[in-house]
């Protein structure tokens, strides 16, 4: 039989279409990729997004500032802490108020918890992408402990709505972190052993992620990309380095970097933010300051802010998090746009970086570069 | 690595700039005319400030213009950098930048869907996110949201109470 | 109702067989689906049931509609549940299938399931925890059990209702011959 891998043609008759649609157990959400196929390569994609769309510009412009921050956490269902953190940020850029300390760490802290949850999901998903689905059901359950800890502090399982602009809803007591700690030490010590023996060291999970989707360094800098799949490539830039936000210039940890930038370091990558996490979080347990945990800003339902801008940032699970705020005096946001980090890969990063791959390549490719489709939906 | 006034007093020299302000660390605007911003955005790029966040639009109806903003960034000097311009909002026309950059032609593809701007040189303006709309662009500030879900949808009758 | 679709005795021994083994479609439709995964996993497993994944339409049983539903994914769902065999059901989750929930006011989401599609349960919240799902479905056997879940039956019978309701939101819809 003619292998068909090296020899492309560009045969219309040859070629076949296939919706890696939105029904399909493989994609990261409700998201389709729609390509032409020919022999065991991928020849030509395009995306098919706005499944999603909820019309959240248009939404955050008819209510007032304090009731988008129940609003905004829908944005990015995996983690949606980041989101009522930029917003808040923004919100406090443009009216020059300032959080106080004990606010700032407990900010810190529950975004690394976040952190923590995402990287364990998005690590499960990728086995589950492969057919390694024991890792899938150990990933979804050391998430749930962490879970079961924010309905502690929060009260609500994925949506917390607790970050809000001033600072946070209400205070912490320390039986609580210590509950946090002793559930790292159980993570640290239990749990990522035996994720390293089943997944890491698992020769037939490394033949599968070993040179596939690789995103050299000028393709990822063209785009646009950020996060680890920018990370695995060399270059150590993290917003909470670049542009500090919280807490974090107050803590010592690592950037870690990859050099081939293939599916599997982006998986070391992402085991080893994990464990950086983990010691953030405890150096900000043992140093957190006493004091308020919110900035008293009047009446809730008239918050008001003078006229002016701002684009802030974050550091997500998967990359760079951006909003751009514009308020002009009143009541309501005059306009609020998401950058979602996945925009780059997921619209025109199909288009360009996908012909080339083998069909059962792709939902690899689209779970380890961290797509998440309700990011650029809005 | 600049500091923000070095690349103010950089901008005014060689750019030929409106308005040029620093609103907090590290971060600045600067608002160019329509004609000069691809020259401006090329000039900036040739400067490391190469990475390409995103392009938004605002519709400032009261005073009939549109403004694109697009954000810049460079990682060796760590400042943010919004260029600005606007254009005429019943004639909204503007040149594409794809050869700069070209993720932006999805994002040009964006603004398209929702605010009905045409982009010189990018023909790729079929809809991306919404699907069959007959309406006005639906980000324009007057398209009224509650208007159109009240003929369009009906709410759920509770036994004769609203 | 016609005379072909009564219940006899031998429906009442189908109800007892079918309400043991329920498969569900694995398609995440909205912000809901995040709490499946937890519910399909060891922590609250649900295949104690006997409620297991498909992949396909053509092998499901239940279509759980989790969340809210654009104009966009509609189009696609009306076409999954007319591939779908029966006995089916349809299982509406969280208060976006109810009334519109958070997204009462734009412009792009459905604010009522029940003019589209048959629903025979919903499960409220936003989002329900995985023990409300489970008591979900544990309600959905006892109907099945009672045969009061008969959702495909009314589709058939109210075609043109629900495909005038389709039409007005979506534009064109196929129709069967």
């Amino acid at each position: 039989m003619k292998n068909l891998n090296g020899g492309i043609t560009m045969d219309k008759s040859k070629m076949t279409e296939m919706f890696f649609g939105p029904n399909h157990p493989g994609v990261p959400g409700n998201y389709g990729i729609n390509y032409y196929y020919e022999g065991d390569t991928v020849v030509s994609a395009e995306p098919n997004a706005g499944h999603l769309h909820r019309g959240f510009e248009k939404l955050m412009e008819e209510r007032e500032w304090i009731k988008n921050t129940a609003l905004v956490c829908r944005i990015c269902v995996m983690e949606p802490d980041i989101n009522e953190m930029v917003y808040a940020m923004g919100y406090e850029a443009i009216g020059e108020i300032e959080v106080p300390k004990r606010a700032q760490y407990i900010r810190s802290i529950i975004l690394e918890m976040a952190r923590i949850q995402a990287h364990i999901f998005s690590i499960g998903g990728n086995c589950g992408a492969i057919g390694l689905y024991t890792a899938m059901h150990w990933g979804v359950l050391a998430r749930d402990y962490i879970l079961d800890l924010f309905e502690e502090i929060t009260g609500g399982r994925v949506y917390h709505i607790y970050i809000r602009p001033g600072g946070v809803r209400h205070d912490i007591e320390t039986s609580t972190f210590q509950k946090l700690l002793d559930l790292l030490d159980d993570l640290e010590k239990n749990r990522m052993p035996e994720f390293q023996k089943l997944i890491f060291e698992n020769p037939t999970a490394q033949k599968r992620w070993k040179n596939t989707a690789v995103l050299n360094q000028d393709d990822a800098l063209r785009l646009g990309v950020t996060g680890p799949a920018l990370r695995a490539t060399g270059l150590d830039h993290d917003v909470r380095r670049l542009m500090p936000y919280g807490a974090y210039d107050e803590v010592d940890f690592e950037i870690p970097t990859g050099e081939k930038a293939d599916a599997w370091t982006r998986m070391k990558l992402k085991r080893d933010e994990i464990f950086q996490s983990i010691k953030i979080i405890r150096q900000l347990i043992r140093n957190i300051p006493d004091g308020p945990v919110s900035v008293n800003l009047g009446n809730a339902l008239k918050y008001r802010i003078p006229e002016g801008e701002a684009y802030v940032k974050v550091e997500s699970a998967r990359g760079e998090y951006g909003y751009y705020m514009v308020s002009d005096g009143g009541l309501k946001p005059y306009r609020v746009h998401v950058r979602g980090t996945s925009t780059p890969l997921g619209l025109y990063g199909v288009e360009a970086l996908l012909p080339g791959t083998r069909i059962e390549d792709v939902p690899v490719w689209a779970h380890s570069l961290g797509i998440c489709p309700p990011e650029f939906d809005r | 690595m600049r500091s923000e006034n070095e690349l103010i007093t950089l901008i005014n020299d060689k750019l030929n700039p409106l308005e040029v302000n620093i609103l907090r660390e590290q971060n600045m605007s600067v608002k160019l005319k329509k004609d000069e911003l691809v020259s401006g955005l090329n000039y900036l790029k040739a400067r490391g400030y190469s990475h390409l966040a995103t392009i938004s639009c605002v519709d400032w109806i009261e005073e009939n213009e549109f403004e694109l903003v697009y954000h810049l960034f460079s990682y060796e000097d760590k400042i943010n950098i919004s260029v600005k311009t606007r254009i005429d909002r019943d004639k909204s026309k503007f040149v594409t930048i794809k050869n700069l950059w070209a993720v932006a032609q999805y994002y040009e593809r964006d603004i398209h869907d929702f605010f009905g701007i045409e982009f010189e040189g990018n023909d790729d303006m079929e809809e991306l996110i919404l699907e069959n709309w007959n309406d006005i662009p639906p980000m324009r500030k007057d398209f009224k949201t509650r208007d159109y879900v009240n003929e369009k949808f009906e709410w759920r009758d509770y036994d004769g109470q609203k | 109702m016609k005379e072909k679709y009564k219940s006899s005795k031998w429906q009442e021994v189908i109800n007892w067989a079918q309400k043991r083994s329920l498969f569900m479609l694995h398609y995440c439709t909205g912000c809901g689906a995040i709490e499946l995964p937890p519910t399909m996993t060891s922590r609250y497993d649900m295949s104690r049931f006997g409620i297991g994944p498909a992949a396909t339409p053509r092998q499901a049983d239940i279509l759980l509609i989790t969340g809210y539903l654009s104009t966009k994914t509609l189009k696609r769902v009306v076409y999954t549940y007319e591939q779908m065999q029966d006995p089916k059901f349809v299982m509406g989750f969280g208060s976006c299938t109810i009334n519109g929930g958070m997204y009462w006011d734009s412009y792009n989401t459905i604010k009522q399931l029940d003019k589209y599609l048959p629903v025979d349960l919903y499960i409220a919240g936003c989002m329900p925890r995985p023990e409300a799902i489970l008591e979900g479905f544990l309600d959905l056997k006892q109907k099945i059990e009672a045969g009061e879940a008969e959702g495909y039956k009314k589709y058939k019978e109210e075609y043109e209702y629900y495909k005038t309701n389709q039409e007005k939101v979506l534009g064109e819809v196929k129709r069967r011959q």
